[in-house]
């Protein structure tokens, strides 16, 4: 049974169906690749699922639980987390208490919070800044702190909103490390972005979606040779 | 000198080297000892009066800081539940003799349900439409009582005839005619706002409260419910402000609507904290340390008689005699202004202020610079 189920999911607002008919689903331990234009409803879709927006009509289906309309913090409880494309770290507290903050929606006691995040901390290399403002971190450790706290909430599926938009290359390398140690650890992850190469490494499958409609779907080589998708992208050849 | 692109360690920044908490606490210690000896060794009914109001200002500002400090909600309705408490206290006392500290215990469920109500409504709204929310429902409340003339007595307000002598097992613990028991209540309360907002910020709620703080959707998406922690800190928060009503009542001896509900109270509740330094343990108690001896002194005129005395103005000239005349009018002017100039010019507070340039004076110019400041990008 998938993880994941996305069934004739819908959204719109006001006459904009920002997601109109998305079947997809996630099966455990993959990487599900989503990609589109700019405006084509990925992170709509990522807020439908993690409860921000209540999908106008469908069914999202978790571990078998139906979860539309859920808040987003019963789903995150559930075992679902999301980082956000423009990362929101919790500035004036440290970076510790960034990932305390999601380690405390596994436990009460600050202490084994504390511990828990530490070592969150450490796997990722970031034990280094734990004392420092989350506020005045670099674009790269942004990114990667946004990791480490959803990562702390102990999830069974993640969902990254462009964690490599605006990176270098040698700190988008150290994102597609860490996912793919994400992978080895048996977590799931849906994975929205933009930097194709990214994509077709990780991916198991990929997901194309443009003006809010499902394009395509398959393994990352048959999508980018798909016609229809580079019609999406570029324009049509014929046209040209 | 570019101060924000250097990354300080947080401990630096909040002004928290090793061993603080214990040297805080003896600190703590030792000022409370002070403080509780303090009507034995000062006489003067006036000096306790400061106390009182001090202490009356730290509790009301700390206990505002949960809800605005560490939540970042900013209500600026705080004197409904200051009023409500007030009112059911001395209503109690005055119509039906319920003696004060029964009544304090109505005065508390009062305040929890107003709390609840309030928050229901105004946590809605986000942001500056919260604040505007707070102050249209404390006003609500405003207007009710002072137009409910049967019950609470209107305008005309409710003046406390004769407090009940405090027994304790066929013993007179006080007849609270001097102002002495007064203002071992006032420093209780005070205490207690100050331990409170320490157990909150080392508590998980203050880590939730925080985090819904700086960002509500990404606390959301961690697993924090943000309506819920608003609602239990603003309950937190309205239960102490209605102590403080409570007490204001009792020792004032007299409310109505235009002392005890007005949109005044909300702001004074709001600027010591704001003054002192928002979200701290100690800011507060700081910002009362500004607000109450500034407001006082200005209201006594001091200011005039000041450049008197100093010699910069005759008290015989045509500007003396404007100044002796309407400075003493100015004085809310004056509050604003400087308030106006601690908010543009320290923007973390008197308190965080402080703490800024000791941790400048700790650490000379001529330090090795970090050698983090490479990979240091701008705010992103």
């Amino acid at each position: 049974m998938a993880l994941l189920e996305i069934n004739h999911v819908f959204k719109f607002f006001g006459g904009l169906a920002a997601n109109s008919d998305i079947v997809c689903s996630v099966e455990k331990g993959m990487i599900l690749g989503l990609i589109g234009p700019n405006g084509s409803g990925k992170t709509t879709l990522f807020n439908c699922i993690t409860g921000y927006y209540p999908p106008s009509k469908g069914e999202i289906i978790f571990n078998g639980q139906r979860i539309n309309g859920l808040e987003p913090d019963r789903v995150c409880k559930l075992g679902m987390a999301r980082t956000w494309q423009k990362v929101r770290p919790l500035a004036k507290l440290s970076v510790l208490e960034n990932v305390m903050v999601g380690a405390l929606a596994r436990t009460n006691s600050l202490k084994v919070a504390r511990h828990a995040a530490m070592e969150q901390l450490q796997q990722m290399r970031m034990e280094r800044r734990a004392h420092f403002p989350a506020g005045g971190l670099s674009i790269g450790e942004r990114k990667k702190l946004e990791v480490a706290r959803v990562l702390a909430t102990k999830p069974e599926l993640i969902l990254l909103d462009e964690v490599m938009g605006g990176l270098n290359p040698a700190e988008s390398e150290e994102i597609i490390q860490l996912i793919i140690d994400i992978k080895k650890r048996g977590l799931t992850q849906m994975v929205i972005e933009h930097d194709m190469k990214a994509i077709m490494r990780i991916s198991d499958r990929v997901v194309v979606l443009n003006s809010g409609e499902k394009l395509a779907e398959g393994a990352p080589q048959e999508v980018v040779r798909n016609p229809a998708v580079i019609t999406a992208y570029l324009g049509d050849a014929n046209l040209a | 000198m570019n101060g924000a692109a250097r990354l300080r360690p947080l401990a630096e920044i909040r002004g928290k080297p090793r061993g603080f908490a214990a040297t805080g606490m003896v600190a703590v210690l030792l000022v409370t000892a002070g403080l509780v000896a303090f009507p034995r060794m000062v006489a003067s009914p006036y000096a306790l009066h400061l106390m009182i109001l001090f202490f009356l200002s730290v509790a009301m500002g700390e206990s505002w800081n949960i809800i605005g400090g560490y939540c970042g909600q900013y209500s600026v309705g705080h004197a409904a539940y200051f009023g409500v408490g007030s009112y059911a206290t001395l209503m109690l006392l005055q119509y039906r003799h319920v003696a004060p500290w029964w009544g304090v215990w109505v005065a508390i469920v009062a305040a929890l349900i107003v709390s609840l109500v309030i928050g229901s409504i105004c946590f809605r709204l986000r942001g500056p439409y919260f604040v505007l929310a707070s102050i249209a429902v404390a006003e609500i409340i405003r207007l009710i009582v002072l137009n409910w003339k049967q019950f609470t007595n209107g305008a005309e307000g409710i003046l406390l005839v004769d407090l009940p002598p405090l027994e304790f097992g066929g013993r007179v613990l006080t007849d609270w005619l001097s102002k002495t028991p007064f203002y071992y209540l006032s420093l209780v309360l005070g205490l207690t706002t100050l331990l409170v907002n320490y157990v909150v910020e080392h508590s998980k709620l203050g880590y939730c409260l925080q985090a819904i703080r700086e960002d509500q959707d990404a606390a959301h998406s961690l697993g924090i419910s943000p309506p819920f922690y608003k609602n239990v800190a603003l309950a937190i928060s309205a239960v102490f402000t209605a102590l403080c009503g409570v007490f204001y009542g009792l020792y004032i001896g007299f409310i109505d609507p235009a002392s005890v509900l007005a949109v005044d109270l909300s702001v004074q509740m709001v600027l010591i904290c704001i003054i002192g330094g928002i979200a701290t343990n100690f800011g507060p108690v700081v910002g009362a340390l500004v607000l109450v001896p500034l407001s006082e002194a200005l209201r006594a005129n001091l200011l005039s008689k000041l450049l008197f005395s100093v010699g910069l103005v005759k008290e015989s000239s045509r500007l003396g005699g404007f100044l002796k005349e309407n400075l003493a009018h100015a004085h809310v002017l004056i509050y604003g202004i400087l308030v106006v100039v601690v908010i543009l010019f320290m923007p973390d507070g008197v308190l965080g202020f402080a703490k800024k340039l000791i941790a400048k004076a700790a650490r000379p110019l001529s330090a090795e610079p970090s050698p983090l400041i490479g990979g240091i990008d701008g705010p992103a």
